[in-house]
């Protein structure tokens, strides 16, 4: 029994009262007002469907993956969606390993009805075989540190998660047209999931009188409060969900009001988080561009030598010039790479690849939007020149060279005939293109 | 006086050591009665390091590595605020972040009398002493100093309680005065009290100073004594 | 399919503000504390409690209030076709522990220091609505056993289906796809304890619908008056008094 005394978190009596004192001059223990978020970071990871969301303290991982599976009888061409929240005990000392909580639970149901309910993923667009196969997917959230509010930042998670998430093409085949193949991510461009609106969120916390209303409560906000109400909606101002399981009583009043700032909030996330896919999918298009062979190469590159000289000093954000200051690049790698990785210090990359391969990627052009024809024949090009440059062995470059070797061989080494194609063509269009660029190349070194 | 017991452990003093390091040897030293304070063991001859931490050493004899973590490893003689948790016939069971849970004897308290045992209910925060902190025991504490005295100790009433580090801890309550402290008072009326197992308690007259000064020892941490001046002025000047 | 007639009629040839007919009965187990039967149409559920009692598990004993456990079940035999698993799903999980937070709420707890007190709610007939009925019916169990409240806990749902709000869904209103809100009031105080929505609505629809529901739950809180009243004069009769 003292053991599990001295375990325990406790608030003491002092802390109680002041969080409510403080509330009553519109003040929170940690600065915000009441109606404020705490900082929210959208990270994903390499695989297509996973996410890290940080909000505040509280640190939530999401991720999707599906499977092919027999529909219910009951809905013969629809697919399926799970969640499934693993709220370990590392993440507070009051959860317990084994059999989820109840809290874990009502977790899960509300992010559950949230989506399903909504109809935010098209569940049609999962069927493969009416009655027979169907998408199912599962959507794992894990808690790795709960800092109050978790609701929120897990269905933050999931919904980046959904949004990020390719799910592998597959045709019927086979003798009888009933069999169906699933095509591999790099035979065939995996599909993204028809999501149609995106439900979010918010919780708020009712503190001592209950006229106190705060958003986003910190643990030790929910350790106080006398009841929550989470809010879902979309950005289109329609409720898809409501949850105050018990708790404190309030007026009707007090929640029309709050479902009204719950509405502003919900454009706000909803903003923040297209906002972070689409960085994260300007990423994943460049990494997927090193898959595709070469093509048309050797034309846009002579015509790129002209102004390859001129193009030296000016400023590489033009879009215009993307092209030419690509190949400008693969002979100035040191010093482009080097300014382009001090801009981009703040952006969050967690492939370390792309900052190397995708040298332009970490460059400005790139947010405003990816032609992807462009990029396809400027990486081809510097893929191209860049077993060139281990000739040239100047040694500050071979460091990276090395670096950006693996990746590369990795992707062609995958087991499909065009990488081979690829590769092929890359060695072909070495000797081809050598002699153009290479002069280039000294010039600028010594330049 | 100051010995010198041998030339290694001179130049260790205060300088960062590892678990493993041997400070001490006491082949070497004359017949000398060492204390050893948190942090450092005895293996036969050799004193080792257990904890990574500074080294520190106090006249007469007192050698003890300081450490800074979030959980604490009681002390005698160290001064904590502590929860009460729960009571019982002979003891106040008080949380002070220590792997075991404190005693309170009921009756460690200035004239204290089985008659006039105070009430305090679960929750309630405590300043307090710790009188024995043996391994293996649970940790005893009193809410009076050496003497008998009261002297700030007993239950603190309003006022908002944090969390920090024992590290942290420590540098609030060095002398001189930490630059930290030294700025806010000087614009700000506030009353704090610091337990060493890691808990600071603040006070002030309105809810908004006791944010601020909360959120600045907070947030000065990892800060240099500079950097922290320089973090405090400017929170004040947005405030003012 | 057509939920609302041109004429304004449901399905079962209510209109669109009146909700199932009401049935209650209260002492229908004799074992425990307090106990009470709840008809909402052909919604049937038995609600039990038993308290306060011994904490049966110390290390969840509270000092300073009563611990409230709520345990829901449907029966295997309640829907249509043969239910699997009765309890430890969960949606059995989340409805006990929306019920438990919202009894929590009403009960009196720190007249009851380091006690327990157990609601277990059993579906005997599921036709919608089954959280209000267990609700309502757990109310009149905790007033049976005299358990100190501040006010009576009421529950009603109601949906928007035909853009018309409708009040107390039946199953086949209730599986037709459209908003489905549940609300659970204090009505002496008029304040909501108990909100749960499901599908999407505006916001303005939404006011209309909790509206709506708000004035059916002060409907059954008036019947349990009633209910409750009628039950203390038979206990009085039979004492003799």
């Amino acid at each position: 029994m003292e053991q599990r005394l001295a375990n325990a978190w406790r608030m003491t009596v002092n802390e109680k009262k002041f969080i409510e004192t403080a509330l009553l001059s519109d003040l929170r223990i940690d600065g915000r007002r009441p109606f404020d978020y705490r900082n929210l970071t959208i990270r994903f990871g390499r695989e297509d469907g996973s996410s890290e969301v940080q909000l505040g303290q509280t640190h939530v991982m999401g991720f999707v993956t599906s499977q092919l599976v027999q529909p219910y009888r009951d809905r013969p061409n629809e697919g399926t969606l799970a969640i499934y929240t693993e709220l370990s005990p590392m993440a507070d000392p009051s959860f317990e390993a084994g059999r989820p909580a109840e809290s874990a639970v009502e977790l899960g149901r509300i992010i559950d009805r949230g989506l399903r309910e909504s109809r935010a993923v098209d569940t049609e667009s999962l069927c493969v075989v009416a009655g027979k196969w169907v998408w199912s997917l599962r959507i794992d959230l894990h808690i790795l540190d709960n800092g109050g509010n978790l609701v929120d930042a897990a269905n933050i998670a999931a919904l980046a998660s959904l949004l990020t998430f390719r799910r592998p093409e597959c045709t019927l085949g086979g003798e009888d047209g009933q069999e169906v193949i699933i095509h591999a991510p790099e035979a065939r461009e995996a599909l993204p999931l028809t999501v149609h609106h995106l439900p979010i969120a918010i919780t708020f916390a009712f503190i001592g009188d209950e006229n106190t209303v705060v958003i986003d409560p910190s643990h030790f906000e929910e350790a106080v409060m006398g009841g929550r109400m989470t809010a879902t909606l979309n950005a289109n101002g329609d409720i898809c969900a409501v949850q105050k399981a018990g708790g404190e009583g309030v007026i009707q009043s007090v929640i029309m009001q709050c479902l009204r700032i719950a509405s502003v909030k919900a454009v706000d996330i909803t903003r923040k988080i297209e906002d972070a896919v689409k960085s994260n999918n300007t990423e994943r298009a460049l990494r997927k561009i090193k898959r595709h062979p070469p093509s048309a190469v050797v034309d846009v590159i002579k015509a790129g030598q002209k102004g390859a000289d001129n193009l030296l000093e000016e400023n590489m954000e033009k879009p215009k010039q993307e092209i030419e200051d690509t190949i400008v690049s693969q002979s100035d790698d040191m010093d482009i790479e080097t300014r382009s990785s001090n801009q981009n210090e703040s952006k969050p990359r967690i492939d370390k690849n792309t900052s190397f391969i995708g040298g332009p990627s970490s460059w400005d052009p790139y947010s405003k939007g990816v032609n992807v024809d462009e990029l396809k024949a400027s990486l081809a090009s510097r893929v191209a020149a860049l077993p060139s440059e281990k000739m040239d062995t100047a040694p500050p470059v071979e460091p990276r060279v090395t670096v950006t070797d693996p990746p590369l061989t990795s992707t062609n080494a995958a087991p499909s005939s065009e990488e081979n194609t690829g590769a092929g063509q890359q060695t072909n269009k070495e000797k081809t293109l050598k002699d153009a660029v290479k002069p280039k190349h000294k010039r600028k070194k010594k330049t | 006086m100051e010995s010198k017991p041998s030339n290694s452990l001179s130049s260790l003093i205060d300088q960062q050591v590892f678990p493993g390091d041997v400070v001490l040897d006491l082949s070497k030293m004359a017949n000398q009665t060492i204390k050893l304070g948190s942090g450092l063991r005895q293996e036969g001859d050799a004193i080792s390091v257990m904890k990574a931490g500074k080294l520190r050493f106090a006249k007469p004899n007192k050698y003890w590595v300081e450490s800074s973590h979030k959980r604490y490893v009681p002390c005698a003689g160290d001064t904590v605020l502590g929860i009460v948790v729960d009571s019982k016939a002979d003891n106040f069971l008080v949380d002070i972040k220590s792997p075991t849970i404190a005693f309170l004897p009921v009756l460690a308290f200035e004239g204290g009398t089985r008659r006039n045992i105070p009430k305090f209910e679960v929750g309630t925060l405590l300043y307090a002493r710790v009188v024995k902190a043996n391994t293996g025991m649970n940790p005893e504490l009193a809410c009076m100093d050496a003497s008998g005295k009261a002297a700030e100790f007993g239950p603190l009433k309003d006022g908002y309680m944090f969390e920090s580090s024992t590290g942290l801890s420590r540098m609030l309550l060095n002398s001189p005065t930490c630059p930290l402290l030294e700025t806010l008072g000087k614009k700000l009326a506030f009353e704090i009290a610091v337990g060493l197992n890691g808990r600071v308690w603040v006070n002030a007259t309105s809810p908004s100073i006791i944010i601020l000064v909360a959120n600045s020892i907070m947030k000065s941490e990892s800060l240099s004594p500079v950097q922290q001046k320089i973090m405090v002025d400017n929170l004040l000047q947005r405030v003012q | 399919m057509e939920y609302v007639s041109p004429e304004g009629l449901r399905l079962d040839g209510r209109r669109p503000m009146e909700t199932r007919q009401l049935r209650a009965e209260i002492g229908v187990v004799s074992r425990a504390d307090g106990s009470a039967v709840f008809e909402m149409g052909n919604t049937k559920v038995i609600a039990a409690v038993y308290g306060p009692r011994e904490v049966q598990n110390r290390s969840q004993q509270i000092n300073d209030k009563a611990l409230v456990l709520c345990e829901y079940s449907i029966a295997n035999f309640s829907t249509g076709d043969r239910m699997r698993k009765p309890k430890g799903d969960r949606l059995s999980m989340e409805i006990s522990l929306v019920i438990r937070q919202t009894m929590e709420e009403c009960i009196l707890t720190h007249l009851m220091p380091r006690s327990q007190i157990d609601i277990f709610v059993q579906v005997l007939q599921a036709d919608g609505g089954t959280r209000s009925a267990c609700i309502n019916a757990a109310t009149l169990a905790l007033a049976d056993a005299g358990i100190p409240m501040c006010d009576l806990v009421t529950s009603c749902s109601a949906g928007y289906l035909n853009s018309t709000p409708l009040l107390d869904l039946n199953y086949v209103e209730d599986s037709a796809g459209g908003p489905d809100v549940i609300v659970g009031i204090l009505p002496n105080l008029d304040k909501v304890t108990l909100l749960q929505m499901d599908a999407e609505l505006q916001m303005d629809t939404f006011e209309n619908v909790m509206q709506l529901a708000i004035e059916g739950c002060k409907a059954v809180a008036n019947y349990l008056r009633e209910i409750l009243l009628e039950h203390t004069k038979k206990l009085e009769s039979c004492r003799g008094v």
